[in-house]
């Protein structure tokens, strides 16, 4: 190769891998800035990526919806239509592709899909995960914080633990998440100190 | 200071058997060999520095640092990936040696990854690890060209295979195909080939000549999607193409070791004939409801036509100078199969048949070339294939015995008569 092609190729290289994570950082900094605010209620579990660390993946209240379609398949995308109620994010609709309306949404993954052949007052349900299910936190951090919600579950203090998911067109960045409106970080701290 | 080898030449002068010009030219010759040898090993301790360095980055990276803000921890999170690519511009540009850009190249492969993992998580991107893994092993394949980086290659190939398990075989979920894979393969390919071309005999192409088909038969299985009984079939294919592979002249010209297709053909071929000498196995097959248009009929058939065509193509060139039943296994395996869908004895007799043939076979080759390894490799699959029949038949224990026996004695035998053999000879 001569000379000239290889600088050629060297800078297209370069310029691709800090495009790709600049990409990134853009596509998330676009929905934090203009994005609506939506509270997602939830509960956080513990577990451990090889390269990125520690995370507490988010499990949701909003998880399934009812639906007659009993073509949903596992894996398929659901585009969940979100309504704010009470402050909190709940579902408006879903739908297998996407509507033509005018309230936010988000692109879920079913997970499983249930039906209830036997029990005719009730339609079968599609369970999905949101796509916003991983916080990352320092390595120390992750497992108290988990601790924190499941030793006080029943605990009258621990009202409402909550993320906070800014969302626009169909894009959703986790912004942070809370524990009875402090964010579970320094809930954490407040804790540790008592 | 003065080595043994030089005191030795030395000696040589002395006694009058070689002229003090030769003696030098000697020297001389070992001397840029020995060269030769530590620009090597300081390439290996370079790449093994540059992989430490790159993995304890993503470690120090991985813990999360919380009480930094968002901006500092994105110029971190860039930091690397600048330092990388000033080292692999400094390599280019500067046409440094092996060393240099092995390293470099090492070391940016590691910086793209850390740097991609910290965005991920300073803005919580979702995104499981698998698609994580394939834009890291994406963004760094350009480098093994960039570099001409062996040890760039080994990694993309190793995070390819990576990516695919992780996509492919879910352990609680049911897995996704992970067709991104073949692009990945796809693109390194070229870097192989290249290798195989302009240094056919050198190590590290005999490391790919492993690599290569161990990344396609740990993934392979990940490509089934319903009907996993029908991987049987696909690995006995994938088998059959690496052996036919591996006994192409290219290939077959060069020593066992640096012939991975033939090893692993060869020992996938017998592994998966004895866990389908049993029973069960086609009792499975035969109940079960196999529809032909599947994702997996669909790769069983390209596969079975890559190793026919690689076997007539072969026989064309007549580079086939004698029968080697191992060749055809894939044929006849997959008319068992054919057979398997209507009945479950037949293939069981069949395959119980085919594998004795193939010690019997391996026993012979070993004879006839007067090696040791191939005549043991035939008596132990004969010995390991009668352990398997104590299993499900309900032969008597002296007939079991009386075997076992038998066969031990065959492997005294049959050491014995070719160490007589090879003794006359010599």
């Amino acid at each position: 190769m001569k000379k000239k092609h290889i600088l050629i190729m060297f800078c297209v290289v370069a310029l691709i891998q800090l495009f790709v994570p600049a990409q990134m950082i853009y596509n998330q900094e676009k929905v934090l800035n203009d994005g609506k605010a939506y509270k997602f209620k939830t509960r956080p579990i513990d577990p451990n990526d090889p390269f990125r660390g520690k995370y507490i993946t988010l499990r949701y209240e909003i998880n399934s919806f009812k639906t007659r379609d009993t073509t949903w398949r596992r894996g398929d995308a659901v585009y969940v239509y979100l309504k704010d109620s009470l402050g909190y994010a709940q579902i408006d609709t879903i739908s297998k592709y996407k509507l033509n309306l005018k309230t936010d949404y988000v692109v879920a993954k079913a997970t499983h899909f249930r039906s209830f052949k036997n029990y005719s007052n009730k339609s079968a349900r599609i369970h999905f995960d949101l796509p916003f299910n991983r916080f990352y936190m320092e390595e120390y951090k992750a497992k108290p914080a988990e601790d924190a919600i499941r030793v006080r579950r029943n605990d009258t203090d621990l009202k409402d633990v909550y993320s906070l998911v800014y969302v626009k067109d169909g894009e959703a960045v986790l912004e942070n998440v809370f524990i009875n409106d402090v964010p579970i970080i320094d809930y954490i701290k407040e804790k540790d100190n008592q | 200071m003065i080595s043994k080898f030089q005191k030795e030449l030395q000696t040589l002068v002395n006694d009058k058997i070689i002229t003090q010009d030769i003696a030098e030219h000697i020297d001389k010759y070992y001397a840029s060999k020995e060269d030769n040898k530590s620009g090597r090993l300081f390439t290996i301790f370079g790449v093994l520095g540059s992989l430490l360095i790159g993995m304890g980055i993503i470690l120090i990276v991985a813990h999360n640092w919380d009480h930094f803000s968002r901006s500092i921890k994105t110029l971190f999170a860039f930091l690397p990936l600048l330092i990388g690519q000033s080292l692999v511009g400094y390599s280019v540009f500067k046409a440094k040696g092996k060393t240099w850009r092995e390293a470099s190249g090492t070391f940016l492969f590691f910086a793209v990854g850390a740097c991609i993992a910290l965005i991920s998580q300073i803005y919580n991107i979702p995104g499981d690890l698998s698609s994580y893994l394939l834009t890291w092993t994406l963004l760094c394949i350009p480098i093994i060209y960039l570099l001409r980086s062996q040890a760039v290659a080994i990694l993309c190939l190793v995070f390819a295979t990576y990516y695919a398990c992780n996509c492919g075989y879910a352990f609680t979920t049911r897995g996704q195909t992970p067709w991104y894979y073949l692009l990945l393969f796809v693109l390194v390919l070229p870097h192989y080939i290249q290798l195989l071309k302009s240094k056919p005999q050198s190590n590290i192409t005999s490391v790919f000549n492993w690599l290569f088909p161990l990344s396609l038969i740990i993934v392979l299985g990940a490509f089934t999607d319903r009907y996993g009984d029908l991987g049987y079939l696909m690995y006995i294919l994938l088998f059959g193409l690496f052996y036919n592979i591996g006994k192409l002249p290219f290939f077959d010209s060069q020593l066992l070791r640096k012939n991975g297709y033939v090893i692993f053909g060869s020992l996938g071929t017998v592994f998966l004939l004895l866990i389908t000498s049993f029973k069960w196995i086609w009792r499975e097959l035969f109940v079960m409801q196999i529809g032909f248009a599947t994702q997996e009929m669909y790769i069983a058939s390209i596969l079975f036509l890559l190793a026919f065509s690689l076997l007539l193509y072969s026989y064309s060139r007549k580079w086939v100078r004698q029968f080697n039943l191992y060749r055809f296994v894939f044929i006849i395996f997959t008319l068992y199969y054919i057979i398997g869908f209507k009945n479950a004895t037949i293939p069981t007799v069949l395959v119980n048949v085919l594998i004795l043939a193939l010690g019997i076979m391996a026993i012979k080759i070993g004879a006839d070339k007067m090696h040791f390894g191939t005549l043991n490799y035939g008596l132990l699959i004969v010995a390991v294939l009668i352990t398997c029949r104590f299993f499900d038949t309900n032969m008597s224990f002296v007939l079991r015995g009386s075997l076992f026996v038998t066969v031990g004695a065959g492997f005294f035998i049959a050491n014995y008569l070719m160490f007589q053999k090879q003794k006359k000879k010599t």
